[in-house]
C-alpha cells in the first residue's frame, strides 16, 4: 500500500502522496479539516448525489469525482468479482492494489485526478465515463487484464485448493456473466453514474447490508455461515444480489477456505507466523462479518430502514453503502476490533489465545445484539491483557483512522463511494472476509497474507492503516464528512451503536477505501495490485508509526527500564523459593539424589530438623567409611532439600562447609567449587566463624588456577578483619611467596598449612616444585644435593623427593649419587 | 548507535548502583544483560562482511568493543575480552580506527595483559595508549599511566618525580625510589601505606613483584661493597636482615638468588657447597631493561 500510494500520489496527487509518506498524521490531519468542511456540506446525507457532488466538487473536481466513484463502483465491483474470482486468488488482488492506476485512481479520487484514468473518465462524460473508466481503468493497467486471467485461474485454483471456492464458482459466474466485470460496471456506472452506481451499490448494499447485519447475528454460529453463504446467491436475484452473492460466496469461501486456509497456510513452510495471523484475523473477522452478512440479507434491509429512518432512502440510495455499512458497521466496528486484537498479538498463540477468545466473546454479543450497541472501538481488548498497552495505542490509531475512513467513504463514497463503497462495504462486511476470504482461501492469500501479516504485523491496525495511508487524503475529507455523515447516521439509527456504527462506519469505510483502492487495482491492474498494495502500505504504516514512536522511544525506555527495575525486584523476590516455601515432610534420614526436573515434592522433600539428623549421620558415616560416593550424595540430596525449601541459616553454611571439606579432602573440583560459590552467598547473611577458612581456600584456589585477575578482586574485598585470621594470613602468604617464585618460602608455608589447605596445595604443589626445581637447577653449580630440594621442597622424605626427581629425569653426580649434576639436569628438565 | 551504546552501558551502570544502594539483585546483572546487548550488536557489526570497506558496519565494531570492555572490566570478567581482542586483532583495518577508539582499545588490551601478566605486550599497548592520548585529557593519561608505570617499572623503567608529580600519581614515589634503592624497607613500607590505592586499580600484586627488582638492586649494592666476584651468603642475608626482613634464613637467601639468576637479573651461580654465589666477572647485573 505505502509503495503504491507513495508512486500513486507522486503520479496522480502530490498532496496525497507526499503527505501521507512522511506525515502521516498530519495528512490525515490537514485532511480531515478539509473533509470536515466538506462533511459539513456533505452532511445532508438526503441524496448521495448531491451530497456527493457537493463533496466531490468540494473536495476536488465533480467529474473527477464521479468517474472516481463510478471507477470505484466498477472497481468495487470488479472488486466483488475478482474477490469472487479470486476468492481463492489473492493475486489479482494484489494486482489490483500494486496497480498503478488503483494508485493514480485514489489520489486522483481525492479529488486532483491527475491520473490517466481519471481523466479518460471525466472526459467521457459521466456515465460514458463511467463505463469508460471502468473499460479503461480494466484496459488501463494491467489490472483490468489481470484480473480477466487471474480470474480464471484463481477459481480454478481456488476451487481445487479449498472447498469454499467451489460454491463461489456457481454462484459467482451468474454475476459474471450478467455482469462482466467490466459490462457489469458499466451497465451500472452507464446508467447513471450518481443514480445508477448509488441504486446499485444500494441494491447490492441493500442485500449485503441485510444479509450481513443482522442475520449474521443470528446465524452466527459456524455453520450458519456457509449456509448463509449459500442463500445469499439465491437471495441476490439483482445484478447487485448477484454481486453480492458472488462477494458472500467469496465469503463463504473466505470462511471455510480461510479455516482451510489457514491450515493451510500454518503448514505452509513459507508462511510465517505473519500469515497465519492475518489469516486467522481475516477469518475472524470474515466468521464475524459472515453471520452478520449472511443472517442479515433480510435484516439488513430493514436495520437500513430503521437506522435510516430519516434519510433512509438517502441512505438506501445516496448511501446504499451506508446502510450497508450500517450492519456492516457493528460489524467492522467489531472487525476493527477483532483486528486490534489480533495487531496485539505478539506471537501465534497470542493470536490463538485472541481468537477463541473473541469468537467466545463475538458470538455472545451478536447473540445479546449488544454487538451492535457496544461501542467497539471502546471496547477493550479481551482477555488480551498484555495487549492493551499495544492495543491503547492501536485503537486511537485505528478510531482516527476509522473516523477519517469513515469520513472519507461516506463523504466522497457518500454517495459516489458509497456504492463502491456498499459494494465493498457489502464486501466488507463480507469485504472484510473478503479480503479474508481472497486472502485466506487461495495461494494469493499466502502472499498477502505475508505481505499483510507483515504490514498489519508492524502494523497490525494495517488494515485500517493501509486505508488509511492511501486514502488519508480522501479518507480525511471523506473523513470529515464521514463524520458528520456518521454522527448523523448513527444519531438516526440510534444513539448506542452511534459510535461503534460510526467507528465501524469508519472501518468499513476504511475497508471500503482499501477495497476501493483494492478493488480499483484490481481492476486496472488485476490480482496484483492487491499484494503490492497492502504491501506498501503496511510499510508506510510502518514508517509512519515507526516516525511517531520515534519521539516516544527515547522515553520510553529510560522509563520501562526503570519500572523494569522495580518490578524485576519485587518480582524476583516474589518468584524465589522464599515465596513459595515447602516444608517437607519426608522423615528419611538418607535419600537418594536425583536431579529435581519437576516441581518439588513436600512428601519427599525432608525438613531441616531431618536433615540435621541427616548430617550427622553422613559425617559418621563418613568418618568410618570413607565412602565418598556415598557422602557426596547424601551432601547434595541435603542441599537440595535445603535450597527447595529455601532454608538460608547457619544449618544451611554448616551443610554447604561440610561438603566442601569433604569433597577438597577426595580432591572433587566440582562440588568443592559449588560449595564455594554457595558459601561466599551465604556468608553474606549468615556468617560463620569458618569465613577466614573458606576464604583463604578461595584465595588459594585463585593461585591454583593462576587467575591473578579474580585474585586482585578477591584482595579488593578481603576485610582487615580476614586478613588477621590466621587462615587468611597464611594464604596471603602462599600468595606473596608464589608470586615472587620465593619456593623456599612457599614450601615451608605449605608445611604449615592450617585446616585444609594443605589438600587445596597439593593440587598444584608439583608444579610449584618443578617451577624450583628448574631455578635451582639454573643456579646451583657444579651440583646441588638432593637434601637440599628435599627440604625446600618440602618432599616428606628422601625417597619420595628421589622418587620425584628421577621421575623428571634428573641426572645425578656419577661419583655421589645424593647429589644432582644440575647442568645436565637443567636440560632434562626444560625439555621434559 | 554509539550514543544508544553509551546511553545503555551508562544506565546500567546506574541501575546497577541503584540496586546496590537497595541491596537486592545480584551484583554486575544490569550489566551483564547490557554487555548482552552490546554482543548482539557486536555480532551485527562484525558479520557484516559484504558491505563496501567505506561504508561497514566493521566501523562500529571498536566502539562496541571498547563499551564492552568497559562493562567486562567493571564485572571482572576479562575472559570475555578474549575474543573481542581476536577479533579485531584480526582484522584489516584495525589501525585504521579512529585514534580515539584505538587509545582506549590499547588501553584496555594492555590492562588485560598486564593483569595476565604479559608484560611485554602490556607495556606496548599502554605506551601507544599514552603517547597518543589527546594531551587535554589528563585524566585518561594518569588512568594509563596508572598501569603504565608499574609495568615500566617491572622491565627496568623508572618514572620521573616530575611525571608523578604532574599527574598526581605521587603514590608511586615512595615506590619508584625504594626500587631505585633496592631499599625493600621503604618498598614494603610505601607498599602497606597506599595499599588500598593500589589495590583498588588492581596493581598490587604487579607492584609486589618489584620486590624481585629491588632485591636485585640490593645485591648488586652488596656486590659493589664487597668488590669480589664469589659473594658469600651470609653477606646477603646481613643486608636482608637490614631491611628488618627478619624471618629469613640462609636457605631463603639461596631460594631468591636462585630466582633473580633463574630470571636473568642476575649473571652467576650459587655453590651449595662453599655458600657462595659466584657472579659473573663482566656485567654481573645486567641492566633490567636489557633482561627479558
Amino acid at each position: 500500500m505505502p509503495l503504491k500510494t507513495r508512486p500513486y500520489g507522486s503520479n496522480s496527487g502530490g498532496e496525497g502522496p507526499v503527505h501521507e509518506n512522511p506525515e502521516w498524521e498530519k495528512a490525515r490531519q490537514a485532511l480531515a479539516s478539509i473533509t470536515k468542511s466538506q462533511n459539513s456540506t456533505k452532511t445532508s446525507p438526503t441524496n448521495r448525489t448531491t451530497q456527493q457532488v457537493g463533496q466531490y466538487q468540494a473536495t476536488v473536481t465533480d467529474s473527477s469525482t464521479m468517474q472516481q466513484q463510478q471507477q470505484q463502483q466498477y472497481y468495487q465491483q470488479w472488486y466483488q468479482q475478482n474477490q469472487q474470482q479470486y476468492a481463492g486468488y489473492p493475486y489479482p488482488y494484489n494486482y489490483y492494489y500494486p496497480m498503478p492506476p488503483y494508485g493514480g485512481s485514489y489520489p486522483p479520487g481525492q479529488y486532483g485526478v491527475p491520473g490517466g484514468y481519471q481523466t479518460p473518465t471525466t472526459p467521457t462524460g459521466q456515465t460514458p465515463a463511467m463505463p469508460m473508466a471502468e473499460d479503461q481503468s480494466s484496459s488501463y493497467p494491467s489490472q483490468p487484464p489481470p484480473p480477466a486471467t487471474p480470474q480464471p485461474p484463481p477459481q480454478s485454483p481456488t476451487s481445487t485448493d479449498q472447498p469454499p471456492p467451489p460454491p463461489p464458482p456457481p454462484i459467482p459466474p451468474p454475476p459474471n456473466a450478467q455482469y462482466p466485470l467490466p459490462p457489469s460496471q458499466t451497465p451500472y456506472s452507464p446508467n447513471g453514474t450518481l443514480p445508477y452506481s448509488p441504486t446499485d451499490s444500494n441494491p447490492m448494499m441493500r442485500g449485503y447490508n441485510p444479509g450481513q447485519i443482522r442475520p449474521g447475528y443470528q446465524g452466527y454460529p459456524a455453520p450458519a455461515y456457509q449456509p448463509p453463504q449459500q442463500q445469499a446467491p439465491g437471495q441476490g436475484p439483482y445484478g447487485g444480489a448477484g454481486m453480492v452473492d458472488s462477494k458472500k460466496p467469496n465469503i463463504s469461501n473466505m470462511n471455510k477456505g480461510g479455516q482451510q486456509l489457514w491450515q493451510r497456510m500454518k503448514q505452509a513452510p513459507g508462511t510465517g507466523a505473519v500469515k497465519f495471523n492475518i489469516q486467522k484475523r481475516p477469518y475472524v473477522m470474515s466468521s464475524q462479518n459472515f453471520p452478520s452478512a449472511e443472517q442479515a440479507p433480510g435484516l439488513g434491509s430493514l436495520n437500513a430502514t430503521n437506522q435510516s429512518p430519516g434519510s433512509v432512502v438517502a441512505t438506501s440510495t445516496t448511501s446504499a453503502g451506508c446502510s450497508q455499512t450500517r450492519p456492516q458497521d457493528w460489524p467492522q466496528a467489531m472487525k476493527e476490533y477483532v483486528q486490534r486484537c489480533f495487531t496485539a498479538c505478539e506471537s501465534e498463540e497470542d493470536k490463538d489465545r485472541t481468537e477463541k477468545v473473541l469468537k467466545d466473546l463475538l458470538q455472545s454479543r451478536l447473540q445479546d445484539g449488544s454487538a451492535y450497541t457496544i461501542d467497539w472501538t471502546r471496547e477493550p481488548l479481551p482477555d488480551l491483557k498484555q495487549k492493551q498497552t499495544r492495543w491503547e495505542v492501536v485503537p486511537q490509531r485505528s478510531q482516527e483512522n476509522a473516523i477519517g475512513r469513515g469520513g472519507a467513504t461516506r463523504g466522497r463514497a457518500g454517495a459516489r463511494l458509497g456504492n463502491y463503497r456498499n459494494v465493498f462495504s457489502q464486501r466488507s462486511p463480507s469485504s472484510s472476509s473478503s479480503h479474508s476470504s481472497s486472502r485466506s482461501p487461495s495461494p494469493h492469500n499466502r502472499q498477502r497474507d505475508r505481505s499483510r501479516h507483515h504490514h498489519s504485523d508492524s502494523g497490525s491496525q494495517s488494515d485500517s492503516s493501509m486505508s488509511s495511508d492511501p486514502r488519508l487524503p480522501l479518507s480525511r475529507r471523506q473523513q470529515k464528512g464521514g463524520r458528520g455523515r456518521g454522527a448523523e447516521r448513527d444519531r438516526g439509527r440510534g444513539g448506542v451503536g452511534e459510535r461503534g456504527r460510526g467507528r465501524g462506519k469508519a472501518n468499513r469505510g476504511r475497508r471500503n477505501m482499501e477495497d476501493l483502492t483494492s478493488g480499483i487495482g484490481k481492476k486496472r491492474k488485476g490480482g496484483n495490485a492487491g499484494l503490492d498494495f497492502h504491501d506498501p502500505n503496511r510499510e508506510a504504516k510502518k514508517q509512519s508509526r515507526a516516525a511517531r514512536f520515534h519521539t516516544k522511544l527515547r522515553t520510553e525506555p529510560l522509563v520501562l527500564n526503570i519500572n523494569v527495575f522495580d518490578l524485576p525486584n519485587g518480582t524476583q523476590e516474589g518468584l524465589s523459593w522464599d515465596e513459595c516455601p515447602i516444608v517437607g515432610t519426608c522423615q528419611d534420614i538418607t535419600k537418594i539424589y536425583l536431579r529435581l526436573t519437576c516441581a518439588p515434592d513436600p512428601a519427599t522433600v525432608r525438613p531441616v530438623p531431618v536433615l540435621r539428623k541427616s548430617l550427622i549421620a553422613v559425617k559418621t558415616h563418613w568418618k568410618t567409611n570413607q565412602d565418598y560416593l556415598y557422602a557426596c550424595e547424601q551432601m547434595k540430596s541435603i542441599r537440595q532439600d535445603l535450597t527447595v525449601q529455601g532454608v538460608r541459616t547457619d544449618f544451611t553454611v554448616e551443610v554447604y562447609e561440610t561438603h566442601a571439606r569433604i569433597a577438597l579432602e577426595k580432591g572433587d573440583h566440582e562440588e568443592f567449587n559449588q560449595c564455594q560459590t554457595q558459601l561466599k552467598a551465604l556468608y553474606k547473611d549468615c556468617p560463620s566463624d569458618n569465613i577466614g577458612e573458606f576464604t583463604s581456600y578461595r584465595l588459594i584456589y585463585f593461585i591454583f588456577t593462576k587467575n591473578s585477575g579474580d585474585l586482585t578482586t578477591e584482595l579488593v574485598y578481603l576485610t582487615p578483619e580476614l586478613r588477621a585470621d590466621p587462615c587468611v594470613a597464611h594464604a596471603l602468604e602462599l600468595r606473596t611467596a608464589w608470586a615472587l617464585g620465593n619456593f623456599h618460602r612457599f614450601f615451608k608455608l605449605y608445611r604449615k598449612a592450617p585446616r585444609m589447605a594443605a589438600y587445596l596445595i597439593d593440587k598444584f604443589v608439583e608444579r610449584e616444585r618443578h617451577l624450583a626445581l628448574r631455578a635451582i637447577f639454573k643456579t646451583f653449580r657444579p651440583f646441588v644435593p638432593v637434601e637440599y630440594v628435599q627440604s625446600s621442597l618440602a618432599f616428606p622424605d628422601l625417597d619420595s623427593c628421589l622418587a620425584f626427581l628421577t621421575g623428571l629425569g634428573v641426572t645425578f653426580t656419577p661419583s655421589d649419587p645424593s647429589k644432582i649434576d644440575c647442568k645436565i639436569s637443567s636440560t632434562c628438565l626444560t625439555t621434559s | 548507535m554509539f550514543a544508544v551504546t553509551l546511553d545503555l552501558r551508562i544506565f546500567a551502570n546506574n541501575a546497577e548502583q541503584q540496586l546496590q544502594v537497595k541491596g537486592k539483585g545480584n551484583v554486575g546483572h544490569m550489566l551483564e544483560k547490557a554487555a548482552d546487548q552490546l554482543m548482539s550488536c557486536f555480532r551485527v557489526c562484525a558479520n557484516d562482511n559484504r558491505t563496501g570497506i567505506d561504508d561497514s558496519k566493521r566501523w562500529g565494531m571498536l566502539f562496541l568493543i571498547n563499551q564492552l570492555f568497559k562493562i567486562y572490566f567493571k564485572i571482572n570478567k576479562l575472559h570475555l575480552c578474549k575474543p573481542l581482542i581476536r577479533a579485531i586483532e584480526s582484522s584489516s583495518m584495525k589501525d585504521e580506527y579512529t585514534t580515539a577508539q584505538r587509545v582506549t582499545y590499547r588501553y584496555y588490551v594492555g590492562r588485560k595483559a598486564m593483569f595476565d601478566s604479559d608484560f611485554k605486550p602490556a607495556e606496548e599497548c599502554l605506551s601507544f595508549s599514552f603517547t597518543h592520548c589527546h594531551r587535554s585529557c589528563q585524566r585518561n593519561k594518569r588512568l594509563i599511566l596508572i598501569y603504565l608505570l608499574p609495568v615500566k617499572m617491572l622491565l627496568g623503567h623508572m618514572p620521573s618525580h616530575q611525571l608523578l608529580k604532574k599527574y598526581d600519581l605521587m603514590q608511586f614515589a615512595d615506590v619508584t625510589k625504594a626500587v631505585r634503592e633496592g631499599n625493600l624497607l621503604l618498598l614494603n613500607e610505601a607498599l602497606v601505606k597506599h595499599e588500598t590505592f593500589f589495590i583498588r586499580c588492581g596493581i598490587f600484586l604487579i607492584l609486589e613483584k618489584l620486590k624481585i627488582i629491588t632485591y636485585r638492586n640490593l645485591f648488586k649494592k652488596v656486590y659493589h661493597l664487597l668488590r669480589t666476584h664469589q659473594l658469600p651468603l651470609d653477606a646477603f642475608l646481613v643486608s636482608l636482615r637490614m631491611m628488618k626482613v627478619e624471618d629469613v634464613d640462609i636457605d631463603e637467601v639461596q631460594c631468591i638468588l636462585a630466582n633473580l639468576i633463574y630470571m636473568g637479573h642476575i649473571k652467576g651461580y650459587i655453590s651449595h657447597q662453599h655458600q657462595k654465589l659466584v657472579v659473573s666477572k663482566q656485567n654481573p647485573f645486567p641492566p633490567l631493561s636489557s633482561v627479558s
